[in-house]
Order: C-alpha cells, then sequence, then structure tokens
C-alpha cells in the first residue's frame, strides 16, 4: 500500500450532554449519517453483555411451562462489568477460559398466599458473586414466576457471553436512537405581516414547544429548535394563514442527538465505549484481511496485477 | 432440525476468508469484495466513505441474501489507485476518525464523573 496516503476522514466532533447509572445523551457532530447509524447498530446487536443461556429444570411445578420460563431467566439483565474478561463458548480456545457462570433458583411456596418468585430469590455463582441480575432502587427484583401453596421450582441456569446479534437478551440497551439535529429558519419579513394575535395562534400550532413569542420586539423567535417532532404542524397552520414559507425547517445532515438508554447489565457510557471498540476491531481486522488477501493476489499475478 | 448453529451469523466458519477480492472482468478499475459475516453496520460505513475519496467512481454495498451472512462492495476507482487501495484507505480512515470519537467521548465522560471510569 501507498506511504504516503491522501486522507478523506471526517474530523467528528463529540459532546457529552447528560450521563447518569441508566442513559446517556451526547452530541455527535461533523459527520455523517452512515457513521450515526453504524454507532446505533453497534450498540444493539454486538456489544457483548452476559446472560442466562441454558437453564436445567429439575422440579417445575409452577403454573408456566419449562421453556416459559427459561425465556423469563434468559430477559433478566446480569451485571457485565466484567464480560470483557469472559469468553463466549465459540471464542474460547483454551480450558481454563472463564465462559460460564453458575446460578440456582430453588423455592417452594409454604404459606397460604400466593408467592412471588423474582429475581432477587437467585442463588449467585459463588465464584463469581458480582455477576448477578441487576438490582432496581426500591430492591423488588424483577418478577419470574407466581406459585400457589405448593408449588415448586428447582433449577440450575447457566450465563454466557453474547451479543444482541445472537439473541435480543444479551442486547445491553434498552432503546438507542439518534435524532437529526433541526435546523429552523423563520421567514421575518414575512411573520411581519401576520397580526399579534395570529402570531400567538401561530406559535401554538405547533404541539411541541418549539416557538415564542419576544414580548419586547413582538417578533417570533424559536426557543428550542430541537423539541421539533418533525410533525409538519406549524407548516400547516402557516400554510392555514395563508403564508406558506413562513418557515423553514430542515434536519441537519451532519449533527446527530444520539440517546442511551441501558437496561442495567453495562453502563451506559460503557455501552459507548464497548461499541466504539467493536468498530475498531471490525475496521482493524478487515485492514489486515483486505492486506493479506492484497498480497495474495499480487503473489498469484506475479506483480502484474495492477 | 435443519436450523443452522446461531454463531453461524458471526463467526466466519474456518476456510473461509474475511475478505475476498475479486476483479470485474468486463469493467476497468472495478473489484468485487465479499466480507464474510458482515451486515449493513460495516457495509454502509465503508460505501459512505468510498464515496468521499474522489478517485472513487462508484461504490456500493449489498447482502444477496437475509440468510447468507455475506456482504459484497463493489468499486471502481478512475485508475489512478486500484479498488484495493481505495478500500484499503477507506477503512484507514474510518479507523482514525473511530479512534477520534473514542477519545474524545472517554474524555467528555470522564469530566463528567471523574473517578468511575472503567476503561
Amino acid at each position: 500500500m501507498a506511504s504516503i496516503r491522501k486522507t478523506y476522514r471526517r474530523t467528528p466532533k463529540v459532546e457529552l450532554r447528560s450521563l447518569t447509572e441508566e442513559s446517556c445523551e451526547f452530541v455527535l457532530s461533523n459527520t455523517d449519517v452512515s457513521m450515526a447509524n453504524a454507532l446505533r447498530r453497534v450498540f444493539i446487536s454486538w456489544v457483548p453483555t452476559i446472560a442466562i443461556d441454558l437453564v436445567e429444570i429439575t422440579t417445575n411445578t409452577t403454573v408456566l411451562n419449562d421453556e416459559f420460563i427459561a425465556h423469563r431467566l434468559g430477559l433478566l439483565p446480569l451485571v457485565s462489568s466484567r464480560v470483557k474478561e469472559m469468553k463466549s463458548p465459540f471464542e474460547s480456545g483454551e480450558d481454563d477460559d472463564w465462559t460460564d457462570v453458575e446460578f440456582h433458583l430453588n423455592v417452594k411456596c409454604t404459606g397460604d398466599d400466593t408467592m412471588d418468585v423474582t429475581s432477587n430469590d437467585i442463588q449467585c455463582d459463588p465464584r463469581h458473586p458480582d455477576v448477578r441480575p441487576v438490582t432496581d432502587p426500591e430492591g423488588k427484583g424483577i418478577l419470574i414466576v407466581k406459585l400457589r401453596k405448593n408449588q415448586e421450582l428447582n433449577l440450575t441456569a447457566i450465563a454466557r457471553k453474547g451479543i444482541g446479534k445472537d439473541h435480543a437478551k444479551w442486547s445491553p440497551v434498552a432503546t438507542t436512537f439518534f435524532q437529526f439535529m433541526p435546523e429552523i429558519h423563520i421567514n421575518q419579513a414575512l411573520m411581519e405581516t401576520l397580526t399579534l394575535e395570529q402570531k400567538q395562534e401561530w406559535i401554538d400550532s405547533s404541539p411541541t414547544k418549539v416557538f415564542r413569542l419576544n414580548p419586547i420586539t413582538r417578533q417570533v423567535e424559536v426557543e428550542n429548535a430541537e423539541a421539533y417532532m418533525y410533525d409538519g404542524e406549524c407548516i400547516a397552520k402557516a400554510e392555514e394563514l395563508g403564508k406558506p414559507g413562513l418557515v423553514d425547517i430542515h434536519q441537519r445532515q451532519d449533527m446527530f442527538i444520539f440517546k442511551v438508554e441501558s437496561t442495567g447489565a453495562l453502563k451506559p457510557d460503557a455501552i459507548v465505549v464497548m461499541g466504539l471498540d467493536v468498530l475498531l476491531n471490525k475496521t482493524h481486522d478487515l485492514i489486515e484481511s483486505l492486506e493479506t488477501e492484497a498480497q495474495s493476489h499480487a503473489a498469484q499475478a506475479g506483480g502484474l496485477d495492477s | 432440525m435443519n436450523a443452522p448453529d446461531r454463531y453461524e451469523k458471526f463467526v466466519v466458519p474456518d476456510g473461509l476468508k474475511k475478505v475476498a477480492y475479486e476483479r470485474d472482468t468486463k469493467v476497468p478499475n472495478a473489484a468485487t469484495f465479499t466480507l464474510q459475516r458482515e451486515d449493513h453496520t460495516m457495509g454502509n460505513l465503508i460505501r459512505m466513505q468510498l464515496h468521499r475519496d474522489k478517485h472513487v467512481m462508484f461504490s456500493g454495498y449489498k447482502i444477496p441474501h437475509p440468510l447468507e451472512y455475506r456482504m459484497l462492495i463493489k468499486v471502481q476507482t478512475d485508475g489512478s489507485k486500484t479498488p484495493i487501495e481505495a478500500a484499503d484507505g477507506a477503512l484507514k480512515d474510518l479507523q482514525d476518525e473511530l479512534n477520534d470519537i473514542r477519545e474524545q467521548f472517554v474524555k467528555e465522560a470522564e469530566r463528567q464523573q471523574p473517578e468511575a471510569m472503567i476503561f
């Protein structure tokens, strides 16, 4: 490959707006939709987490059948901060690779009242106590099944590392989406042909609070462009008032507002960084395979291949 | 019964190349790359990056069949560089850009919560 390479790369900018335990919001600008969409897709289906994959049920006298319970167990989010140390069954080569985490659930209802079996009843693997179902602030746990008197459930569950591409239970995000930054231009000259009442009427036509009336200048201003939902209500209103072209709204194609909401398995910032790492690994692997492929072709053609 | 294994979707089987290159016989300076176990995530990303290269006259990707886990990228250049060089350049640019985004994000996250970073 040429030693001096002309680059066509973009110079993206990242601005983190908020970061909490369960969600984060950031603005990615000066890049392309393809990059934003690749990131979104990677967060959903390529970032690894831990989830229950195999369930061995010894007794189940509950109202739910075995498959139903196994499915519900699989969907429980498990704290996956140590997922990087794990290997999924098809990645692992050596015997001492850490692939499995074992859980037990042994419950029986003895009282007369209905008993709730929740994620709190799951006994964690003593070798890996930090891999456990996520906890909610109230500590109520996630409901798995309800038991009547004398009903019983005994099972062993094995959790493994996996990705959302394999099964959605491994997806670390509840939702993740990006929004195009709206760009709103008000035609002030045309706006001045409206009466004050008409201006207010037009402002109120937008279901979200996008515009406001400046009480001093009596001009209509954009209060919060991001609140615009692309509903087109204010454009329809402008036409109804006989003033088409009153406002011009575009989606910026180089600025994206990202929101990542975690299931609790991973911290939202960890999801973003791990997602970027996945994409970096992918590009790295592709460059490597492409170069070996190029070399083998060059050798085959005896250097004649252009 | 005859369902393929779940990991078929993302594990490149033995004997298959991750990236296979084939020159186009009918179009000059054109080639098709077959990427095993890749989807729209990388396909669209690489295609759009190739569009930025002014020596690339055409680039497009397709997934021929949803149950065959491979993706094809077609590249045609103006002749001043080979499709391989163009693809390599595009991937390296993407790598630089991703590194840039990662660095900025980590810096921003550290600024917001200095103690609790795990990376």
